[in-house]
């Protein structure tokens, strides 16, 4: 890994911005590389446009903004509107399936990967652990940050009592994503 | 309730010494919780909520674990069960969120922390399935399980009067506690709301 852009979006009240931290989090802490997190808000918190920027790399990184994205994470449709579109054309779309639906916003030759997370998030007993679910799913398809480091990420930053349904809702997400990358034998 | 413990295996060590290991119950386990109910003395079963040495309650408790309507641990030596802990959950109805705890610990091993360990366990997974809301019913003179489920965060929530009319026909005053784990995930949902850290 020389250097990955990420782009986390969705609404806020989703938790896009802890999912960035965590990443970075995991990244930087526990898995020794470089990273960086840039943050957005609409004008009203609760409900309204959030975007995290997140850049991992092996090296110092000399400029945090992230504009045409390696990976881009998608909680919402108006997040797909807005940022699909600034997609790599070799980049990842990682999307809740179920919120989302892909069409030709995505530039040709990105891969779209979904996960009905919200419906886990809700399975596993709190819709409030979607952004947990859908950080596991990153980590399960991409591999840019190894679970364990994620794991102790996850722990260090969701409040105490909740840190088993959050670990829960991790391992679903990444053990979803490691088999839709998974090659047939 | 789909959800295991997450440490589904720990020991622990009574006061007396004896270490017994605590994990979930298995529908095999059924004959050996049969038996420990059975063992409970008549002074111990005065204030159970049901006439446990009744095979039709065996069969019904079964049930609620097939249909995850209850998850139970149990706390053993060898073969022999010395404590049962229950957390029954309606998944469906209005009070899907509110879970209702029983424990259970054979007089032999009463006052040497079992009971707490077992309570606490389950709060732990109850928190973790997300329930907002613990209730555990006590008759009003069984103060020290009333103290123990204190020490975990419950609080007093109503007492009816006359409610309970034990094994010997004498009627006694029913305590509901409640324990409001809700405020738990009142910290999560803060932490999600994406505020900007300059507008809060």
């Amino acid at each position: 890994m020389d250097k990955t852009e990420i782009r986390v979006g969705g609404l806020g009240g989703q938790g896009v911005i802890l999912c960035g931290m965590i990443i970075g989090r995991a990244a930087s802490i526990h898995d020794g590389k470089h990273a960086t997190l840039i943050q957005a808000f609409g004008p009203e918190a609760r409900g309204s446009a959030c975007s995290a920027q997140v850049t991992l790399a092996d090296a110092a990184i000399g400029y945090p903004y992230v504009k045409q994205p390696d990976v881009l994470i998608l909680m919402s449709p108006d997040a797909y509107t807005q940022f699909a579109p600034t997609l790599k054309p070799t980049g990842t779309l990682l999307y809740e399936s179920e919120l989302i639906a892909v069409d030709d916003k995505l530039p040709r030759g990105a891969r779209a990967i979904g996960i009905p997370a919200t419906r886990f998030a809700e399975e596993l007993g709190r819709r409030l652990v979607l952004n947990i679910v859908m950080t596991g799913f990153f980590a399960g398809v991409t591999e840019l940050v190894s679970l364990e480091a994620v794991e102790k990420a996850v722990r260090e930053s969701v409040p105490r009592g909740t840190e088993d349904l959050n670990m829960r809702a991790l391992r679903r997400g990444y053990e979803y994503g490691r088999q839709q990358v998974a090659v047939p034998a | 309730m789909s959800a295991t413990f997450e440490r589904e295996v720990e020991e622990f060590t009574l006061a007396g010494g004896e270490r017994v290991v605590i994990r979930p119950m298995t529908l095999e386990d059924g004959p050996a919780v049969a038996e420990f109910f059975r063992s409970l003395p008549e002074e111990d079963r005065r204030y159970l909520r049901e006439d446990v040495t009744r095979p039709e309650f065996l069969e019904g408790f079964i049930r609620k674990l097939k249909n995850f309507e209850a998850v139970s641990l149990v706390a053993v030596s060898g073969d022999v069960v010395l404590g049962s802990a229950t957390l029954y959950r309606n998944p469906h109805g209005w009070t899907r969120h509110v879970g209702d705890i029983r424990v259970e610990v054979a007089r032999s091993c009463q006052r040497q922390g079992l009971g707490t360990h077992l309570a606490h366990a389950l709060v732990r997974y109850a928190i973790s399935i997300g329930l907002d809301k613990l209730v555990v019913e006590v008759v009003e003179a069984q103060h020290a399980a009333r103290k123990t489920f204190e020490n975990l965060g419950f609080r007093l929530e109503a007492v009816l009067k006359g409610q309970i009319r034990d094994i010997d026909g004498q009627r006694h005053n029913l305590v509901i506690l409640s324990n409001d784990v809700s405020h738990i995930w009142d910290r999560m949902e803060s932490l999600l709301a994406d505020f900007s850290p300059s507008a809060e």
